[in-house]
């Protein structure tokens, strides 16, 4: 049956060979669009390490260029402005970090040990970072007073990291790097589940918190001072009752103004940060998902333009078929047989291209769950395109008269 | 003859509706796609008011310095561009701008936060504002630091409703500034222009970036014409190995370059911080056979419902070439048909290109676009046109012109 089929495309292969060159283009198109889709779908799956509900952000603009240098007043007013907001009975938790979540900076360092080299993500946030933004520990413990008079930094580090650099899920206790001043070493004292800074649609990466201390050591000289553990944050996270208002707002910028004259803040609850940020993910794969629909919509119409034509062509033939014997059915399925095998062999030379992909690295962003889900997907999917483009052609097919079919020859 | 194509082409057109409206679908659908990308690369690089003389700009954009155990990089730094950018050659003017950052005002107590650029007097020659009421504050103005600032449509209705603005005072961070002239809004990917609004760069709370080389600031450099280019590449690239450095022991040396946009834009996606190439070259080609591989599909697609339309006319065919047309004869008429075809697509392919502009420019997502099809994108659409219709005619005519006469006339399968 098979090879009948087979004979019959190759006869007509010139048509053949173009309809299948479609489908094999249009097969690369699922492709990329269903990696893209179940890419997204899977880190919206996965849990987020924190939450945002009740969270506000404030942004503080000290009015300087550089992040470089800092002074000792700017640390002293920083403090002044978390123990201002902590003073609101609204208020849970205040605390300080650099880069915020669903915000558009990220801080990434390349930690080593020995000979290996890991890329990780930092943030530097003060002690109550862990309360104000729900993190889940797994091992060891949060940082926090304790860690004032200790002669390393303190660091938490997400599970993911800690498989990746120590091999080991509970890495509490030991040291990242070998470095020769033990005041450059950071030490991990506790492991969280997941940290996914970017939101919902990020992909889970390795993440570090490293202690920020707003308590200068009696007599420090700012300018020699380890800048990581002591540069004052520009950004605030607070936890507020549920149920406070926008209105609460203004009594807080009111207060924090007071605090510090010169600088500015902004106040954005972390819900509408994250609205934003999704929308601004969103957007440029709803374009895409948007063209590759309507490029699949006008193959499907093309096909279906071609297969018709094919059909009233080959009336004599269908018509001889009828004639000796063959039921509407066996029409039918020689129609679609024809078809599925085209689209087979587009398919064939579609997987061939796309095996290719992470052999030449071009895939870097997924793993190989989401390549062989979206391979299936695409198959699956341009199956069911050619299936409903020949639908009505075979149709068409089974309606030829063996009488008015010959009476032509 | 040309007339009498043109009319079968009608006549089979409307014959068999289906196939002409998904050749239709598919030809408009192709070209909406390219002319929205083309309306927004010209809305990035192509030349508008104000720059319109940025066809011979060249702007000094990134800087980075570096030593043996620390680096930074970023925007370029004032110092860097007030001594090191000034006075290169074949230069007609040059400006210095900051990056856009923000400021914050109060009207009626509530807070309101614009985009502050702060520039010189030279930013407005260079640049063709379009002046609503007033005028630019000037190189004297930027001189002796006078509080004067130029705001734009939006910023005069959000702080003043309707009414006139200039003489006017704003109160930015906590400075006031007398308002000398209003310009139209410009979109937020023109980042040399865009701004809320502009006030001379002297007139900053401290004067700290004043020694700084990198941070902040770029510049615009308007050169007499852009055979000059390289000649001042290569002056502003020397000077950057005779860079005074403040602190050598932290950073010795620094790079910075000369760059049109579009080089600026290539050199953020593809050269590291000391990269002497800015690799225009390879954002050019990730353009070209980024489009390219778009239209493959279509093309395909258009070649293959081409074939099925011809193959369906073979009987006319055998006919023709049984009275003595020559293959020539027929090619050429389906050509002409399918550029027709091609061409009328394209129209209705611009109309629905202008909504799909219209509706992006109204849903507020890119601050003060305003996304046109200026003749630019035009030519450009006709001329992709022209080739699509081509392109997938000419297969298929030539598949016409090989049918055996006597077997067209039976209606050939093959």
């Amino acid at each position: 049956m098979i090879k009948h089929l087979l004979k019959l495309v190759w006869n007509r292969r010139r048509t053949n060979l173009l309809v299948m060159i479609e489908i094999f283009f249009s097969f690369l198109v699922l492709f990329v669009v269903a990696a893209l889709g179940i890419y997204y779908g899977e880190n919206y799956r996965r849990p987020l390490g924190f939450s945002y509900q009740n969270v506000w952000h404030v942004s503080i603009d000290v009015k300087q260029r550089s992040d470089d240098y800092f002074t000792a007043e700017q640390v002293e007013t920083t403090k002044q402005l978390l123990l201002a907001a902590r003073s609101f009975d609204e208020v849970e938790g205040v605390a300080g970090a650099t880069t915020i979540p669903y915000g558009m900076g990220r801080s990434t360092t390349i930690y080593e040990n020995g000979g290996k080299r890991v890329r990780c993500d930092v943030n530097e946030v003060s002690d109550a970072f862990r309360d104000v933004m729900n993190l889940q520990l797994v091992h060891g413990r949060w940082f926090g007073k304790e860690d004032d008079g200790a002669n390393w930094q303190t660091v938490v580090v997400n599970q993911k990291f800690s498989r990746e650099f120590f091999g080991t899920d509970n890495s509490v206790g030991k040291i990242i790097g070998t470095p020769s001043n033990p005041a450059e070493a950071l030490k991990v004292v506790g492991v969280i589940t997941d940290y996914r800074q970017d939101g919902e649609f990020s992909s889970p990466e390795n993440f570090s918190f490293v202690r920020k201390s707003l308590d200068l050591p009696a007599g420090a000289d700012v300018a020699k001072i380890d800048v990581r553990r002591y540069r004052p944050p520009r950004n605030l996270l607070l936890r507020l009752h549920p149920g406070t208002t926008r209105a609460f707002e203004e009594k807080l910028i009111n207060k924090l103004q007071a605090v510090a004259r010169n600088w500015s803040f902004e106040i954005e609850p972390l819900a509408d940060k994250r609205e934003s940020s999704l929308k601004l993910r969103l957007a440029p794969v709803i374009a895409v998902g948007l063209i590759a629909a309507f490029l699949m919509l006008m193959v499907a119409l093309g096909l279906t333009g071609v297969l018709w034509q094919n059909v009233t062509q080959r009336t004599k033939e269908i018509g001889l078929r009828r004639a000796k014997g063959a039921t509407a059915s066996d029409v039918r399925r020689q129609i679609l047989g024809e078809l599925l095998v085209i689209t087979s062999l587009g398919l064939a030379i579609g997987v061939v291209v796309i095996i290719q992909f992470p052999l030449l690295n071009l895939v870097g962003f997924i793993d190989s769950k989401v390549y062989f889900a979206s391979l299936a997907l695409s198959a699956g999917l341009i199956y069911l395109l050619t299936l409903l483009c020949g639908l009505y052609p075979s149709w068409l097919a089974t309606r030829v008269q063996p009488a008015a079919a010959l009476h032509y020859e | 003859m040309l007339k009498n194509y043109l009319k079968i082409a009608i006549k089979v057109f409307l014959r068999r509706k289906f196939f002409t409206f998904i050749s239709l679908f598919a030809i408009s659908f192709t070209l909406v796609v390219l002319m929205v990308a083309t309306a927004f690369f010209d809305h990035i690089f192509g030349i508008m008011p104000p720059e319109v003389n940025l066809d011979r700009t060249l702007g000094i954009y990134f800087a980075s310095m570096w030593g043996p155990r620390a680096s930074r990089s970023g925007d370029a730094g004032y110092r860097l561009l007030d001594h090191y950018g000034r006075n290169l050659p074949r230069v007609e003017k040059y400006s210095i701008l900051s990056e856009p950052g923000f400021g914050y005002s109060f009207i009626k107590g509530e807070k309101v936060k614009s985009f502050l650029k702060r520039t010189d007097g030279e930013y407005w020659q260079i640049l063709k504002f379009q002046f609503l009421e007033g005028g630019p504050f000037t190189v004297e103005d930027e001189k002796n630091a006078n509080f004067v600032a130029v705001i734009n449509e939006a910023t005069r209705t959000r702080l003043f409703g309707n009414a006139k603005a200039v003489g006017k005072t704003i109160e930015v961070d906590g400075q006031r500034f007398r308002v000398v002239g209003v310009v139209s809004n410009v979109p937020i990917f023109r980042i040399v222009p865009f701004s809320d609004i502009w006030v001379p760069i002297s007139t900053a709370k401290t004067d700290s970036y004043r020694s700084e080389l990198v941070g902040g600031f770029m510049a615009i450099v308007l050169a007499r014409s852009r055979n000059d280019f390289q000649m001042i590449k290569d002056e502003f690239r020397s000077r950057m190995g005779h860079v005074e450095m403040t602190d050598p022991t932290t950073f010795s040396q620094v790079f910075s370059s000369t760059d049109t946009f579009f080089e600026a834009v290539s050199r953020m996606f593809f050269s590291g911080r000391r990269d002497e190439e800015s690799h225009a070259g390879r954002l050019l080609a990730s353009i070209l056979i980024a489009a390219i591989l778009f239209m493959l599909l279509p093309t395909v697609n258009l070649i293959n419902i081409n074939i099925s339309r011809i193959m369906e006319r073979a009987s006319e065919i055998g006919v023709r070439k049984a009275f003595g047309a020559s293959s020539w004869t027929l090619v050429g008429q389906f050509i002409v048909e399918n550029v027709l075809l091609t061409l009328l697509g394209a129209a209705i392919g611009f109309v629905l290109a202008i909504g799909v502009l219209q509706a992006i420019s109204q849903s507020g997502l890119i601050p003060y676009a305003e996304f046109h099809i200026n003749y630019r994108i035009f030519a450009y659409g006709v001329l992709v046109a022209v080739f699509f219709g081509l392109f997938s005619g000419v297969y298929p005519a030539w598949r016409m012109s090989r049918l055996n006469p006597v077997e067209a006339l039976k209606g050939a399968s093959r």
